[in-house]
């Protein structure tokens, strides 16, 4: 079996990819909600741009705090590299962040009655934001993918899972935020419980994609790292947290809550889907990097 | 680049005397490290931030020439890759190639963020804790422009470990392997000698005396850099469906509607 060796990128580098997904998410959920009707999603748009803004900020820190040499975090920003996930996620970053700084910005001229003219430079920024959030929140996987470690390097589908993460768990944030701010019931709410549905799907077939690409990959070492995952000391956390709590219940969960909506069903899924999210990238995280 | 330099490593001629792993040591001032007892003679188990050079003792039944027990050498060490993971993965610049074609780490640049270290196909690179940065061989850079074989070559006291140009070393490598077969040693072969081949080629190349994975090196390692393209379609194709979806499921209610 070759001998690899291993980042060992700790815990603060899952929260990272966690938050940097949500961000990502709930940014693009704005942009698409203000795009349809500003006026009549208000909510969301507001929510998904706060959210945006604040599971953003610690993402710089969680990130220059994990470096060998943080005082050398720059050195990030004077290369180029379209050859390094890593590269490109840092520069895709420093733009994802001016363009949330503006969006928030927008948006409290707007509550201030400020922002007659501003609906140009709100698309402008909407649309260059939202390909920047949904990068910043695909291309971890993307990261993970060009390594040579041996879950990862034959799965492929990781860059659209964490892109799909990123968006059910922004938008069960989103929804969360709505039924505490009491406007569960509205039309901008009934839409983003549709979304998580529509991500959650899109999250399960990344991830059957992922499985039956490293388990068609064959070699002894990445059958290892599979099974370390799926039978192994991780497989409570991935098929409880990861399947069961964040993929197959929430998803049963959302369908009949889109029936029959009640906020306390819907404020149950939103927290499962949180929580599974959050596990999914962690437990690909941990079981890879063994 | 001017004419590539390589090392030629040939494990048939390795007595296992770990010059090339002390004198690694001596030359880089690499630091000691705590022995480990692997039930064998070998030490360490794997590459660290100490550890350029590591001779690799393998027992491998069932791998001799009758089908019995074969005990094989072999002095690994970074493979200077002319397609390199580790070069590829580096974000800051620090990892760069030399006018010789070998990989090095500008350890003045690198901020320590360990891409590199799951980027490497064989677990060379590795992460100093203390200096907070990834090291690896540097092919005795200093040395070889001051005109010196790398510390290793120069050691060796069998010139299993060669150091020359690389066309020089592929030629006298082929023929090599052709005597060995003649003696009888029917799997020796070359592994990243040849430059079409997996890697774009090793500028540390080896001759095994059986296959690749006995020796615990991957039989056909890819650069992890190839997946980006896939992956980021994929990624692609999940950012269209989530997007569409976000435009159907704000559009279904409350499109026409104004407040």
């Amino acid at each position: 079996m070759p001998l690899l060796q291993s980042s060992h990128w700790p815990f603060l580098i899952d929260v990272y990819f966690f938050l940097g997904g949500v961000a990502g998410g709930a940014f693009v959920i704005a942009t698409v909600a203000a795009l349809v009707n500003t006026r009549a999603y208000r909510d969301v748009v507001r929510a998904g741009y706060y959210l945006a803004l604040a599971a953003l900020i610690p993402c710089p820190v969680l990130l220059i705090v994990d470096l060998g040499v943080p005082a050398r975090f720059m050195n990030m920003m004077t290369t180029f590299n379209p050859q390094s996930p890593m590269s490109m996620g840092s520069w895709a970053l420093g733009v994802f962040g001016v363009c949330v700084a503006l969006a928030v910005l927008f948006t409290i001229l707007e509550d201030l009655g400020k922002a007659a003219n501003l609906s140009g430079p709100r698309r402008i920024v909407g649309v260059v934001g939202g390909a920047a959030g949904f990068f910043v929140a695909a291309y971890p996987g993307v990261l993970l993918g060009a390594t040579a470690r041996p879950l990862w390097i034959d799965g492929h589908a990781l860059g659209a899972l964490f892109l799909a993460v990123g968006a059910s768990t922004a938008a069960a944030a989103i929804a969360l935020i709505l039924t505490v701010a009491g406007r569960a019931r509205g039309d901008g709410a009934t839409a983003i419980r549709r979304l998580t549905v529509l991500a959650l799907l899109v999250q399960g077939l990344s991830l059957v994609i992922f499985i039956v690409a490293v388990q068609g990959a064959g070699s002894p070492a990445s059958d290892r790292a599979l099974a370390l995952l799926m039978s192994g000391p991780f497989k409570l956390t991935f098929w409880v947290g990861a399947v069961i709590v964040g993929m197959v219940a929430p998803l049963l969960l959302g369908l009949a809550d889109l029936r029959r909506p009640s906020s306390a069903l819907g404020a149950l899924t939103a927290v499962m889907v949180l929580v599974g999210g959050f596990l999914v990238k962690y437990v690909i995280m941990a079981a890879g990097q063994v | 680049m001017a004419r590539a330099l390589a090392m030629f490593t040939d494990t048939s001629l390795c007595i296992g005397c770990r010059a090339c792993q002390v004198a690694c040591k001596q030359w880089n001032e690499l630091g000691a490290e705590v022995p480990e007892w692997t039930g064998g003679y070998q030490n360490h188990t794997h590459f660290t931030d100490k550890t350029f050079r590591l001779v690799r003792f393998i027992e491998a039944p069932g791998a001799g020439p009758s089908g019995d027990l074969a005990w094989l050498l072999m002095s690994d060490v970074c493979k200077h890759c002319a397609d390199a993971g580790c070069l590829n993965a580096c974000p800051t610049g620090a990892i760069y190639r030399t006018e010789h074609g070998t990989v090095n780490i500008n350890q003045d640049v690198c901020n320590g963020c360990r891409y590199c270290v799951s980027a490497c196909p064989f677990g060379v690179v590795s992460f100093n804790e203390q200096a907070g940065t990834a090291s690896k061989c540097t092919f005795c850079n200093d040395r070889i422009h001051n005109g010196l074989g790398p510390a290793c070559a120069k050691a060796c006291p069998t010139e299993s470990i060669q150091f020359g140009f690389r066309d020089d070393l592929v030629a006298k490598a082929g023929k090599r392997v052709e005597t060995l077969k003649g003696m009888g040693f029917k799997e020796a072969q070359l592994y990243g000698a040849d430059s079409k081949g997996f890697l774009g080629g090793l500028n540390a190349f080896f001759l095994l005396l059986g296959k690749p994975q006995t020796y615990g090196l991957p039989e056909n390692p890819k650069l992890p850099q190839k997946n980006i393209f896939v992956d980021s379609l994929l990624s692609v194709g999940s950012a269209l469906l989530v997007g569409v979806g976000a435009l159907m499921a704000f559009r279904s209610r409350g499109a026409g509607k104004e407040e």
